[in-house]
């Protein structure tokens, strides 16, 4: 996904070594310290649940395109034998990248020839996925 | 040169008096645009202001000068809009460009993402923001400073210049494949809004965070015009009452009010009826916005070298509770549990 954790870690050490002018002391640079805590916190989080949401994902839309190849082509099963190297999140995230494509083409394919069975199936399936890779603020007191 | 001094140069040129510019400080928020406060004491006399000055990156890319006239056209409307005050496109003294704009004080401006923080003023500040939301869409925008500049779509064509745009946005910075926006704008496409009643200014970005408030129960300032143009009303409404804005809240719309009751009270204040369908488009349409918004600040992220930790977040944490609203708003249209 984009940003990577990497990068965001990268950027949260560029942030805080990089002196402000002057005029940017004060509440703005207060601002941006709580910024950086926030990622690190929720780093943390996609460090503890990132690689299995990732896994459970790419899982999930093999299964929806080989359910999905019978109708729509046999390309989809293609699609579907993408595998991971290893379970890192950089290589996790490139295989998911091309099974997403794979997905989006599948997806205007169920909903352009009417298979409301799929299309819901896919539906399902977003909602799902986007509460896995959910990462969970705890609110902050309102100033 | 410093910021202060280049302020004092070019506020001294267009003044034609000497001034001397106090207490710079630059404030969070208004991610679009560097934002300062500061004081200039010209003549005897100090005015608190505010400079809006381009950044080198961005969350969104907009133009100033419609902010400025956006500014221009409610200021002394009777809503809690600042002056605007000096605009320069060229950048001028400051190399970038800027406008500035009166600076109102004592005012609170809260995150999206704190615990609700309205108390037992919500209900009160509901009733404003809904009201100041529904006069900015009764008022006829041939009339004001921001038709100048604003292209003025069709009544029928509101919802697809729209659309067009943002889509564009995420063609151009998308850097995963994002199904789920993708299929909510397959779904817009394939099930266009009626036209517009009318065509109004649209804030483009009216929500919590962009708003002052006193503590007190009192809105005191209405911010962030970066995104005004003329368009379907509906459009405002829909990005005011989208779910990213409700502390993740179920029962009250930005913290504030029951859903119906915040669409009444901009019914009453705009003079015109919501036609649900209409506005069901509008509330989707509102997601794929935010998306679009959140996929170009992870592009922008990167290419500004990863400095701005704003934009990070955005792209990221935000990103991802957007595709959680535009999920389950997918399958709520289609009756899915």
């Amino acid at each position: 996904m984009t940003p990577t954790v990497p990068e965001l870690l990268l950027g949260n050490f560029l942030c805080l070594t990089s002196p402000p002018p002057p005029e940017s002391m004060g509440e703005f640079l207060q601002g941006r310290v709580a910024i950086t805590g926030m990622i690190a916190m929720l780093s943390a989080q996609e460090a503890e649940h990132g690689i299995d949401a990732r896994v459970w994902e790419n899982a999930a839309i093999r299964d929806l395109l080989r359910q999905g190849a019978a109708r729509h082509g046999a390309a989809f099963l293609e699609a579907a034998r993408a595998v991971e190297s290893d379970l890192n999140l950089a290589t996790l995230d490139r295989v998911n990248a091309d099974l997403r494509r794979a997905l989006i083409d599948l997806h205007i394919r169920a909903e352009i020839s009417g298979d409301q069975g799929l299309d819901h199936a896919i539906l399902r399936f977003y909602r799902q996925s986007a509460d896995r890779r959910r990462l969970d603020l705890p609110a902050s007191p309102a100033s | 040169m410093s910021l202060t001094r280049q302020l004092e140069a070019y506020l001294g040129r267009i003044w034609e008096q000497p001034v001397q510019v106090d207490n710079m400080s630059r404030i969070p928020g208004g991610a679009s645009r560097e934002t300062y406060r500061f004081d200039a004491r010209v003549g005897g006399l100090t005015r608190h202001l505010i400079l809006r000055r381009d950044p080198v990156g961005s969350l969104i890319d907009t133009d100033r000068r419609l902010e400025f006239l956006a500014f221009r056209s409610f200021h002394g409307t009777g809503l809690p809009v600042p002056e605007a005050v000096a605009l320069e496109e060229e950048g001028a003294e400051l190399e970038r460009p800027f406008f500035i704009m009166g600076r109102i004080d004592g005012g609170k401006a809260q995150s999206p993402f704190s615990e609700p923080p309205y108390g037992v003023h919500a209900a009160g500040i509901g009733q404003q923001f809904f009201s100041h939301l529904g006069s900015i869409a009764r008022a006829d925008p041939f009339a004001l400073p921001i038709a100048e500049f604003a292209p003025a779509p069709a009544l029928d064509s509101c919802w697809s210049r729209e659309l067009d745009y943002w889509e564009g946005v995420i063609n151009e910075d998308e850097e995963h494949p994002q199904p789920i926006v993708r299929a909510a704008i397959r779904r817009l496409r394939r099930a266009p809004p009626p036209p517009a009643q009318k065509l109004s200014v649209i804030h483009g970005d009216y929500r919590t965070g962009n708003f002052l408030h006193d503590g007190a129960g009192k809105i005191i300032a209405l911010l962030d015009w970066e995104m005004a143009h003329i368009g379907d009303p509906l459009e405002d409404l829909g990005w005011a009452i989208e779910p990213l804005w409700s502390y993740g809240e179920t029962d009250r719309v930005s913290g504030m009010l029951p859903r119906e009751e915040a669409i009444a009270i901009w019914e009453s204040a705009s003079g015109l009826t919501l036609d649900p369908q209409a506005f069901a488009w509008w509330e989707l349409f509102a997601s794929v916005k935010g998306a679009a918004i959140w996929i170009s600040a992870a592009k922008e992220y990167r290419a500004g070298g990863l400095m701005d930790p704003v934009l990070g977040f955005s792209g990221w944490y935000t990103a991802r509770r957007q595709d959680e609203v535009i999920a389950r708003k997918l399958c709520a249209l289609e009756g899915l549990s």
